[in-house]
């Protein structure tokens, strides 16, 4: 059904956006409980930043990922230090979509932390909870259905990544080309129509059910 | 014994208390926003006071001078909110070890089947919280805090959210916990009702400062006090015994500090002890014992105060505890009433309330 190198371009969209979610999970639960349980000044600052890529062009977060991460750019030197390039590699193609994703994880974390009762965790404190495990075992755990919706998000988001990736990452055959990036390739080939058939329909799936999942997870913190 | 003296500052208002609790149970009253709840806190490591000393028998948790301040989970101190806010993704069950779990087997001073029979929720344990009726979630809650194994008990308002019939159910587990399982209790409420079915001793504060601090019987009709006890007209609260019922005429008879008061049949049988209300509004001054009137009881005594407060004139009545009476400026000047003057106090039978809310209090 699929050919050697379509499967290829699906199993590096897969650990793209597998990679994405579990990047962005641990800042996104710091910052969550940062914005949702802390008054600190220029939070809202702190709010509008991590919200930027929301609204921002994604080829615009592209460039100035590539402006910041690039092999000539302001960490350039620091990331040559540790023999890492982001820029033109698959682990760029993550970074991108974590930046791009992130404000969706955010939200979602954020949304399930403030669901959660902040005097539950002073319970525990008196029931002799330390705070590290007192956050774990009551609002962590009551929070984690926001955790799971913000997962699926961004692993939708992640799929479908185009913009930012394609200028950060490019569309390198086998390293870089992501679904979309391999279906813009294909149109732009003669007769590449009946090509993109198999890719098109497994985004529609795979962003169908990130999306049903997260309803049903969401639904399941409302219920609460 | 719980010593307190602590300060901090809570918005406009300075919460400075210094108090001693070495009762069972000492209560906290006040009206809300004086500083109840956040002095628990305070107590419970939950708000941290920004100086002063707070020592629990040996333990001291908190002392600006030698910069201690223990976290809460280090107090072991059980506290019972308003609100039960029990853990809503365990069972009962896990919601009640939760905190005896994280406490060395050693250290453990109580089991589960203790707590569960002490509370009769065993029917309750595979259940979820949500399934859960208030008066149910609320002795939950109780149970949890107490197989955490506390050395002291803070509990707000305990009872608030639960409607009139459901407080007096919970009650009687509040005396079994004060009474068998040996744990001082710091209970916080606004109801004088409520408070005097566990306790007498009472720290009143207001706008975070201590107003009074002792047997209610004592201080309620101190100046300070009084006018924060009068919600709908102040109630004189005099503990009476029983010495003679009759259901036929609807009377009972009882001794009050060696005078004999009539007051409206109760069910309880000779010898047993109870609360009594008497508004000060009800009660009328008499200088001679009555002849030709209706009402039963006379009350004689003396007067030992004449105050204004919160605009209103009451004389206080030494009738072997101490009685407020509100009055006019008019009669008092008609009746050259005096401090030390012989007086009676007049009360009719049916104007003093036994109540739901006062109930026995139990001999100890």
């Amino acid at each position: 059904m699929f050919s050697a190198e379509e499967i290829q371009v699906l199993l590096l969209s897969l650990r793209v956006a597998c990679c994405c979610v579990l990047l962005s999970l641990l800042p996104a639960v710091l910052l969550g409980w940062l914005l949702a349980r802390r008054e600190f000044p220029l939070k809202l600052a702190l709010d509008g930043l991590c919200h930027l890529p929301l609204v921002l062009p994604p080829v615009v977060t592209g460039y100035l990922l590539l402006l910041l991460f690039g092999r000539r750019g302001v960490f350039g030197p620091v990331l040559a230090a540790f023999d890492l390039q982001l820029a033109f590699d698959w682990k760029g193609a993550v970074l991108a979509s974590v930046v791009v994703g992130f404000p969706l994880m955010l939200r979602s974390v954020r949304l399930g932390i403030e669901s959660v009762d902040p005097r539950l965790e002073r319970v525990a404190r008196t029931l002799g909870a330390g705070p590290m495990r007192a956050f774990l075992t009551v609002t962590l755990r009551l929070a984690a259905p926001g955790l799971l919706v913000g997962s699926l998000l961004t692993f939708a988001r992640s799929l479908g990544e185009f913009g930012a990736t394609i200028t950060f990452a490019a569309n390198i055959a086998g390293q870089t080309r992501t679904i979309p990036a391999a279906i813009y390739t294909y149109l732009n080939q003669p007769g590449g129509e009946s090509r993109v058939v198999g890719l098109i329909a497994v985004s529609v799936a795979l962003s169908l059910l990130a999306l049903v999942a997260s309803e049903w997870a969401a639904r399941r913190l409302r219920v609460r | 014994m719980l010593r307190l003296r602590a300060r901090r500052q809570l918005g406009r208002i300075a919460l400075d208390v210094d108090i001693e609790c070495h009762h069972p149970v000492t209560a906290i009253y006040g009206p809300s926003g004086a500083g109840k709840t956040s002095l628990l806190n305070l107590v419970a490591g939950l708000v941290r006071p920004d100086a002063g000393e707070i020592s629990l028998d040996d333990y001291i948790l908190f002392s600006a001078a030698r910069r201690i301040d223990l976290a809460p989970e280090h107090r072991r101190i059980g506290y019972v909110f308003q609100d039960d806010l029990l853990f809503p993704h365990l069972s009962i069950e896990a919601n009640l070890c939760y905190g005896r779990d994280l406490l060395p087997a050693a250290a453990r001073r109580f089991a589960l089947d203790q707590i569960v029979d002490l509370l009769e929720i065993g029917p309750l344990l595979k259940r979820r919280p949500e399934h859960l009726s208030g008066g149910e979630r609320q002795r939950v809650a109780l149970g949890r805090a107490l197989l955490a194994s506390p050395r002291l008990l803070l509990m707000d308002e305990p009872l608030a959210s639960l409607d009139q019939g459901l407080k007096n159910r919970i009650i009687p587990y509040l005396c079994h916990v004060r009474d068998a399982l040996q744990i001082p209790i710091l209970y916080v409420s606004h109801s004088v009702a409520e408070i005097l079915e566990l306790t007498s001793q009472v720290v009143v504060l207001n706008r975070g400062q201590v107003v009074a601090h002792g047997d209610f019987f004592t201080i309620a009709t101190h100046p300070q006090v009084l006018p924060l006890v009068e919600e709908h007209g102040f109630e004189n609260v005099l503990d009476v015994e029983i010495a003679a019922t009759d259901a036929e005429r609807g009377v009972c008879q009882v001794q009050c500090r060696g005078q004999q008061l009539k007051i409206p049949y109760c069910d309880q049988p000779v010898g047993s002890r109870l609360f009594i209300g008497i508004r000060a509004d009800d009660i009328v001054l008499a200088r001679q014992r009555p002849k030709g009137l209706s009402v039963r009881n006379a009350l004689q005594g003396t007067i030992s105060a004449i105050a204004d407060v919160a605009g209103k004139q009451l004389i206080y009545v030494d009738v072997g505890c101490r009685l407020a009476v509100k009055t006019t400026p008019e009669a008092i000047e008609e009746m050259q009433l005096n401090i030390g003057d012989s007086i009676y106090c007049l009360v009719k039978t049916h104007s003093i309330r036994l109540g739901p809310h006062l109930g026995r209090l139990e001999k100890r």
